[in-house]
């Protein structure tokens, strides 16, 4: 469910950069002022937006896989075992 | 292979190019639909991450720099008057003189009316915001050069600052010229351009039949 989740986050990023980069590409291209105002605010604030919804995403997915946090577990310490007899050093 | 000539023009050839690499991987990933494995992975970060912040730094500094030039400022319409008369080469107004400077290049317009002071490049660029609000709420469809809008006016008195970043009041030349009046030109009494007035001859306000300013 949440990969799921995760590739239509990573679907909507994907298309709010691609639409980013044609403004600021347009931009460059043909520089003219009011679309140099448009691309540099609100084209830069989509690739934003996409970027952390990309990593939203990722973190989603890793979650869903159970690879995102592993929790550091304190090794249980073994208990000596019991002196069995007869086990001495051998006698003289 | 186009020539590059200067740092504006490669600012826009990496941006240019990362922004293609971008487009490139997003359709890939569009087209394709791979697994979000390590790799797929890898590459998005290229392509929504890396290449875009590229972009974004490169475009915002080549931008900035196109903002400085002569032809940004005329691209609105109603500055056709003033950039067709600093372009003219027979022309002896003062934004033509200092236009045919090489020391001023491209960007004459920019070096006498942008702000001298430690943020002047901001308050600058704010104010070019205001003109843009300003061309697109009074000046659409008012004709080829703007003449029926209102006329355009400065929004501050013009500072002899402006003119004293190229020209000393202290250089012997400048002194033999305007030594009466040195102390009020300094001190902004007296200013450059109430004797040096032939500045924009073909402005919107000086031309006849323009819309004439509502005085309130």
């Amino acid at each position: 469910m949440k990969h799921q989740t995760a590739k239509r986050m990573v679907f909507y990023a994907v298309i709010g950069t691609m639409v980013a980069m044609i403004f600021m590409g347009a931009t460059i291209i043909y520089p003219h002022p009011l679309l140099l105002v448009v691309a540099m605010s609100i084209g830069q604030g989509i690739a934003m937006m996409s970027l952390a919804l990309y990593l939203l995403a990722v973190a989603l997915d890793l979650q869903s896989q159970g690879g995102a946090y592993i929790p550091y577990e304190e090794p249980v310490a073994e208990e000596p075992a019991p002196p069995v007899e007869g086990d001495g050093p051998p006698a003289a | 292979m186009p020539e590059i000539h200067s740092t504006e023009q490669l600012l826009q050839l990496i941006a240019l190019s990362c922004a293609v690499l971008s487009l490139l991987i997003g359709a890939w990933y569009l087209v394709r639909r791979p697994h979000l494995n390590q790799v797929t992975k890898s590459m998005l970060l290229l392509g929504l991450g890396v290449f875009p912040l590229i972009v974004s730094l490169t475009g915002n500094i080549a931008s900035f720099e196109y903002t400085l030039t002569r032809p940004f400022c005329g691209s609105c319409h109603v500055m056709g008057p003033y950039l067709r008369d600093a372009e003219d080469p027979k022309s002896n107004s003062l934004a033509a003189l200092h236009s045919r400077n090489h020391k001023f290049g491209e960007t004459s317009c920019y070096t006498c009316h942008a702000d001298y002071q430690m943020f002047g490049a901001i308050t600058t660029k704010q104010n070019g915001m205001k003109h843009l609000f300003m061309y697109l709420t009074q000046y659409a469809g008012t004709g080829p050069d703007g003449e029926g809008g209102p006329p355009i006016h400065i929004y501050k008195p013009f500072k002899n600052a402006a003119c004293m970043q190229c020209h000393s009041t202290t250089a012997k030349s400048y002194l033999e010229r305007h030594g009466d009046n040195v102390e009020e030109i300094r001190t902004e009494a007296v200013r450059c351009i109430d004797c040096h007035d032939v500045v924009h001859p073909l402005a919107l306000s000086r031309r006849p039949g323009a819309k004439k300013e509502v005085v309130k």
